[in-house]
């Protein structure tokens, strides 16, 4: 099945897609201002006219470039980046102050490389496996698995689980505009009829993420030149490889579990491979100085996390980051709903998709290593001309999904919004991922309390969903310890 | 400090109102309610979630715990809001959906690059013919490469603009 993939997957025509997928993805990366889940979905309209097949691998290839370009703005830039790439910034950005800039490139991209290639070897192996067991889930099971998707991504990560779950409630409220799909009926619509067939996710993702995003640093935005540490230093020494390899291998298995459940991506895994990293170091005294095992290590586990959650999206169409949840958007539009029967229904495309994967790590590595300097000029654009081209396609973007000017109107309504909520820490994710899962959820809520005739001990009574709800009960009770236990040591301190 | 908090219950605010026209609106809609959940249940819940949590930020705001705002590459955490930057730029997104309809997305398009780029701190003669020639490329490459036509507004019926 895989070699079936990769003879799509090699044919020039794909590999050009492949490409231009990871060179926008790293752009994108390395660029401040705009992420991968921003790209896809401004690029959602444009293709359109492209074959489902092509579009996910350009889709793939933006979601994995992503990640590599991020790193090399946290290491060289002077100022903190994307959260999950703020632990390399750390011992990164030390390092290149130091004038050993290219040992932490090298080890960031290569480790990236190793990571992302063991990951998608596990996602090879294991996602066919998971799709078999999901096909048997009722659902009441997809139920409890989104409940346990809503609240870890709303109220377990990020600061403020009031304002994450205020965010997952707006983004619910989004997706119910529009007309109801079991009955017909329109709901919250005002009486205006472009309202009927809802607020399009292009609009809304475009939205928060463009829009609220180049409105919030205007508001704040650091004038003068533009700070990029010169590149300094050996690539790749001996000593290089013997202190890097062991964090990539620890990392990738760190974060390619923590990326397959739904808690909520990279940030998390990058976190912990850092402690790790700190903990079994001989030289515990350089961490905070510039070590390189807190480069490799947080690198691999963002990039096998990254990885990890194209296993619930693709067995489960399950989305746990917002980047997923538009890439989720992406399949719908093309009428195919990720889930357990898409390795039966869309084998061929899935396959294609997984080996774009392998060769896209190859293409990233190259793009990343020998022609890091390209990418060090594209950091620094001068950054009106930044924002203004961002706000530019956005417009474009959103324009081109329906050609009406009141998608413009909803643009910015949405873009404002996303701009108080970057604020006031309400963080954006969590309103993407509502927007995307809302449907889904009151669909099966319904199709559950329509086969149980109304009785709603028929969402917590399957096995699956009780121990579902089990460990999400589990998971919140440790979240409030940890959280209470936190607190009580700053009031001692 | 007190700005921000205002800031904050207005905005805490906005959340439960949303949650309470969710409720309210979600009265009118058309349903059978037997035994089978029909489409008011699940606008009742998020309706109510966006109750509670509007208010429990409130009530955050009112103990003093305020959101942490976002940490960003470009954003410099040791400047005041410019407020006036924020307004001019939604002005020129404003003024770029009304020109659409009026004047054709290429003139459009190439006052919002220019306006916010100047807004933004570019010298304006620079901004100025950039903004002119992305604003023609999207519209070639659009109605020639993705066959997909622009309005073309005032370039109505000449070549390679008029896809």
């Amino acid at each position: 099945m895989l070699l079936e993939g990769f003879a799509t997957a090699a044919q020039p025509e794909y590999l050009l897609y492949a490409l231009l997928g990871v060179t926008l993805g790293t752009a994108v990366g390395v660029l401040p201002g705009i992420g991968p889940a921003m790209t896809v979905a401004l690029l959602l309209p444009l293709t359109y006219t492209l074959e489902p097949t092509a579009a996910l691998i350009i889709f793939a290839g933006i979601y994995y470039g992503g990640m590599y370009g991020g790193s090399t703005t946290s290491i060289l830039l002077n100022t903190p980046g994307e959260s999950a790439s703020i632990v390399t910034a750390l011992e990164g950005n030390k390092m290149a102050k130091a004038g050993r800039g290219a040992a932490a490139l090298a080890t960031a991209a290569i480790g990236s490389f190793v990571a992302g290639t063991i990951a998608t070897v596990l996602l090879t192996l294991l996602a066919p496996a998971i799709a078999d067991l999901a096909v048997q889930l009722g659902p009441a099971d997809y139920v409890a698995l989104m409940v346990v998707a809503f609240t870890t991504v709303a109220a377990l990560l990020g600061s403020s689980p009031v304002r994450g779950l205020a965010s997952l409630g707006l983004g619910l409220f989004i997706g119910l505009v529009g007309t109801d799909t079991l009955t017909g009926q329109q709901r919250f619509t005002l009486g205006v009829a472009t309202m009927s067939d809802g607020i399009d996710v292009v609009v809304v993702a475009v939205g928060v993420f463009a829009v609220g995003e180049a409105l919030y640093v205007a508001s704040r935005l650091r004038h003068g030149p533009i700070e990029v540490i010169p590149v300094g230093g050996k690539w790749m020494t001996r000593g290089f490889w013997a202190r890097s390899w062991k964090p990539w291998l620890r990392g990738t298995f760190i974060g390619f579990p923590i990326g397959t459940v739904p808690a909520g991506g990279a940030d998390v895994s990058t976190f912990l491979s850092y402690a790790a990293e700190k903990k079994l170091s001989k030289r515990p005294e350089e961490f905070g100085k510039g070590a390189i095992e807190g480069v490799a290590g947080p690198e691999a586990a963002n990039n096998a996390a990254a990885a990890g959650v194209l296993v619930p999206l693709l067995t489960l169409g399950l989305p746990t980051t917002a980047t997923a949840a538009v890439i989720v958007a992406a399949f719908q539009s093309y009428g195919i709903q990720p889930g357990p029967l898409l390795f039966t229904n869309n084998g061929p495309m899935v396959w294609a998709l997984i080996a774009s994967l392998y060769i896209g790590n190859v293409m990233l590595l190259v793009l990343n290593l020998p022609l890091v300097k390209i990418w060090v000029k594209v950091l620094q654009i001068p950054r009106p001309y930044l924002y203004a081209g961002i706000l530019l396609f956005a417009a474009l973007g959103t324009y081109a999904v329906n050609f009406v000017v009141d998608d413009l109107i909803v643009l910015l309504v949405i873009g404002v919004i996303g701009f108080f909520m970057r604020r006031h820490g309400y963080p954006v994710a969590p309103l993407v991922v509502g927007l995307i899962l809302g449907p889904m959820a009151e669909e099966q809520v319904r199709r559950t309390l329509q086969i149980s005739e109304g009785k709603l001990s028929a969402l917590v009574t399957s096995p699956f969903a009780a121990v579902a709800y089990s460990i999400l009960v589990v998971l919140l009770v440790v979240a409030v310890v940890l959280r209470l236990r936190r607190k009580k040591s700053e009031v001692t301190v | 400090m007190i700005a921000a908090k205002v800031e904050e219950y207005a905005f805490g605010g906005l959340v439960a109102a949303v949650g309470v026209f969710t409720l309210v609106d979600a009265t009118t809609i058309a349903g059978r309610d037997d035994n089978v959940v029909g489409p008011r249940a699940f606008p009742y819940a998020v309706g109510i979630l966006l109750v509670v949590t509007g208010i429990a930020a409130i009530i955050a705001t009112a103990r003093g715990k305020l959101g942490q705002a976002e940490e960003a590459e470009d954003v410099d955490e040791n400047v005041r809001t410019d407020w006036l930057t924020v307004a001019k730029l939604v002005a020129v997104l404003i003024a770029h959906l009304v020109l659409i309809d009026l004047v054709g997305w290429p003139v459009a398009a190439a006052l919002l690059f220019f306006g916010a780029a100047w807004t933004l701190g570019a010298t304006w003669w620079r901004a100025l013919p950039i903004a002119v020639v992305l604003a023609l490329l999207v519209q070639v490459v659009f109605a020639y490469g993705l066959g997909l036509s622009l309005p073309a507004g005032i370039f109505e019926g000449v070549p390679f603009l008029d896809g």
